[in-house]
């Protein structure tokens, strides 16, 4: 076994591994590639980071590629992005023009990889359209949806759905994220790595490190949203709320966020975050580079309530490692935040900013509570969302589709 | 007797087709059609799924009825089904069309929920594997199940109920060849209730039922 899949034993159990590996023999040396429009920042190339390697630890033969694209592409690909989670954005023919063509020379380079392969996993829309490209593809094409697609602008979903009909199948996070297409639709939830830069045990002097870098008050209680700096994670009503709880709590706000090379938008809505945090010296907005995993780490130890406000969410990788941490978490009642903030049990769901406040003053009342939540939640985290549980869908997946059966029980 | 083969499974969730409920008249007509992989899903997979291992009931039409629906009374009636006393899935979702039917028959208004929080039809595939290990004496079963997967313990107790013959799990039928002198085991197996755990808890309850009793069992 790998030294890296050994270590997984001590934390998600031997028995967890050991599956991975049995599912691993039974794919061996099968092509699989995957492909997305970002080596960092986001939670795809967070993901796509540790599966690969992990994939050719139990026995497959992963790969990853990034398509190149122009400025103008990842501008309209976030147009795409937004309108796919609701946002009424025009994307005009000549855009999905110049969305092909950025698309047809990255299969110039590609085609041949992606046309041998036994599987080919397209994240996210950006690369969808390679499919259409490649017509001499002999294994099986999967588009992976990382988005809440339900309620999507419509005129922009007409367009994409052509592009991804054609695929094998598709996956989601959720159930409530899928949209009728006409192949199946797998559910598979995302995942943290425990052992990753941004998952794993800090020292306590590298966390007051951090405190001390940021001017953060050891004394006062932390509140802390890490997210892209994006107007479905709501920032704004993360800091209405703390205003409210400031009127009767001393607490500290931590809004951190990285840039993504696929989001132009976020410099536009970290300028409206600045702007509402108003010179507050309590509120700490942080643009951090994409590589700032320890810092966001512990930043998430430090505080004392996670927060993930989103009013659209895919799936809210950063919920899970905020659970992961033993924090309770305080998340908006929407998207994948629902599968795992278990109301009352590991944090609480919102609505409203004012209901966010609410729950903020909860916690902070009630220290004992918050750390039982937070011990549940760590456990709940450990069964179902860590990376094991997450490779194992996959492997179940490819060995699913490389079947081509449809039965309720495939028998390897 | 025949070494018992342990396996493994995994779960692998997808989409049934059917359009989502609104309602709980849309519940009842989807229930009314859908393929008995989904109704199998909905009330006896649940176990294996990421989700929270406490839930009020642990069929999804009863946790959808509480918390979406926001109808206790309907929660009530479909959580306390035991789908495994069933004699199979055609049987069971008669049962529930008559609770929906005898709900509906008792409100003036038909519950219904907002966007988002529609039910969903699901089913799955599980993928099961052989894990190479063999058991060759009955009496080391229950170190067995404690080194076993979630997966393992969901699909020789729990899954096996639906394979032939049906409603017996894998260790019952393994120790049944045993001889009298595994009966009592049979007697504990039968007896475990397993509506209220998780996985996890479950083999903790088979390991502790099948430790001979030299063993502290």
């Amino acid at each position: 076994m790998s030294p890296r899949l050994a270590a997984y034993e001590a934390i998600a159990g031997t028995s967890a591994v050991t599956q991975l590996r049995r599912l691993g023999e039974k794919l061996a040396g099968f092509r699989v590639v995957h492909v997305n429009s970002t080596r960092e920042g986001g939670g795809v190339a967070e993901i796509l980071e540790w599966m690969v390697p992990y994939m050719r630890d139990v026995g497959l033969d992963a790969s990853w590629e990034v398509i190149r694209g122009t400025p103008r592409f990842f501008e309209i690909t976030k147009n795409v992005h937004n309108a796919l989670q609701g946002r009424a954005v025009d994307v005009p023919k000549k855009d999905w023009r110049i969305y092909q063509d950025v698309n047809e020379e990255n299969a110039e380079r590609l085609r041949p990889l992606l046309e041998e392969a036994d599987a080919v996993i397209i994240h996210d829309p950006q690369p969808a359209y390679l499919l259409k490209l490649c017509p001499d593809r002999k294994g099986k094409w999967v588009w992976r949806a990382h988005i809440d697609i339900s309620r999507p602008f419509r005129p922009v979903w007409k367009v994409l759905r052509t592009f991804v009909a054609g695929y094998d199948a598709s996956i989601f996070s959720m159930a409530e994220f899928a949209m009728p297409l006409p192949h199946p639709q797998f559910l598979v939830p995302p995942s943290i790595d425990p052992l990753s830069e941004k998952n794993r045990e800090l020292e306590l002097s590298e966390q007051d490190g951090v405190r001390a870098e940021f001017g953060i008050d050891p004394e006062r209680p932390l509140l802390v949203q890490v997210s892209r700096f994006d107007r479905f994670k709501d920032p704004i009503g993360v800091i209405r709320a703390y205003r409210l709880v400031r009127k009767v709590a001393p607490v500290q706000l931590v809004l951190a966020g990285g840039g993504a090379s696929d989001d132009p938008e976020g410099k536009e809505v970290l300028e409206d975050v600045m702007e509402a945090a108003g010179g507050d010296p309590d509120i700490h907005v942080l643009l951090l580079p994409p590589n700032a995993h320890r810092t966001i780490n512990a930043l998430q130890r430090l505080a004392d309530i996670v927060i993930q406000k989103s009013t659209r969410e895919g799936f809210g990788l950063t919920v899970t490692e905020g659970l992961w941490k033993g924090k309770p978490v305080i998340g908006g009642d929407v998207g994948g935040i629902r599968l795992q903030v278990a109301d009352h049990h590991t944090g609480f769901l919102v609505n409203t900013f004012e209901g966010a406040a609410h729950r903020i003053r909860y916690l902070l009342q009630h220290r004992k509570r918050a750390m039982e939540m937070g011990n549940t939640a760590r456990e709940f985290v450990r069964e179902n969302f860590l990376l094991t549980r997450h490779l194992r869908d996959y492997l179940a997946l490819l060995l699913t589709i490389r079947s081509r059966r449809g039965d309720h029980v495939v028998y390897l | 007797m025949k070494p018992f083969e342990v396996k493994d499974c995994a779960l692998l969730m997808r989409m049934s087709g059917l359009p989502p409920a609104m309602n709980l008249r849309e519940l009842r007509d989807r229930i009314a059609i859908c393929d008995e992989d989904v109704l199998y899903h909905h009330f006896c997979e649940t176990t294996l799924r990421p989700m929270f291992d406490d839930p009020d009931y642990r069929n999804d039409f009863a946790v959808w009825s509480k918390l979406y629906l926001g109808d206790r009374v309907l929660a009530e009636r479909l959580g306390i089904l035991d789908p495994y006393s069933f004699a199979g899935m055609e049987e069971l979702r008669a049962v529930v069309l008559e609770i929906i039917d005898d709900r509906l028959g008792e409100l003036t208004v038909i519950p219904w929920v907002r966007p988002g929080d529609e039910f969903f039809f699901k089913q799955s595939t599980t993928v099961v594997f052989d894990t190479g290990e063999r058991i060759e004496d009955p009496k080391d079963l229950h170190r067995a199940i404690q080194r076993m997967t979630n997966g393992s313990v969901y699909y020789h107790f729990l899954e096996a109920l639906r394979r032939p013959p049906a409603g017996k799990d894998d260790f019952s039928s393994w120790l049944l060849d045993g001889g009298e002198e595994f009966e009592p085991y049979l007697h504990i197996l039968g007896s475990i209730d397993f509506q209220f755990h998780g996985l996890a808890h479950l083999r903790e309850d088979l390991a502790r039922a099948l430790r001979p009793a030299e063993e502290g069992g």
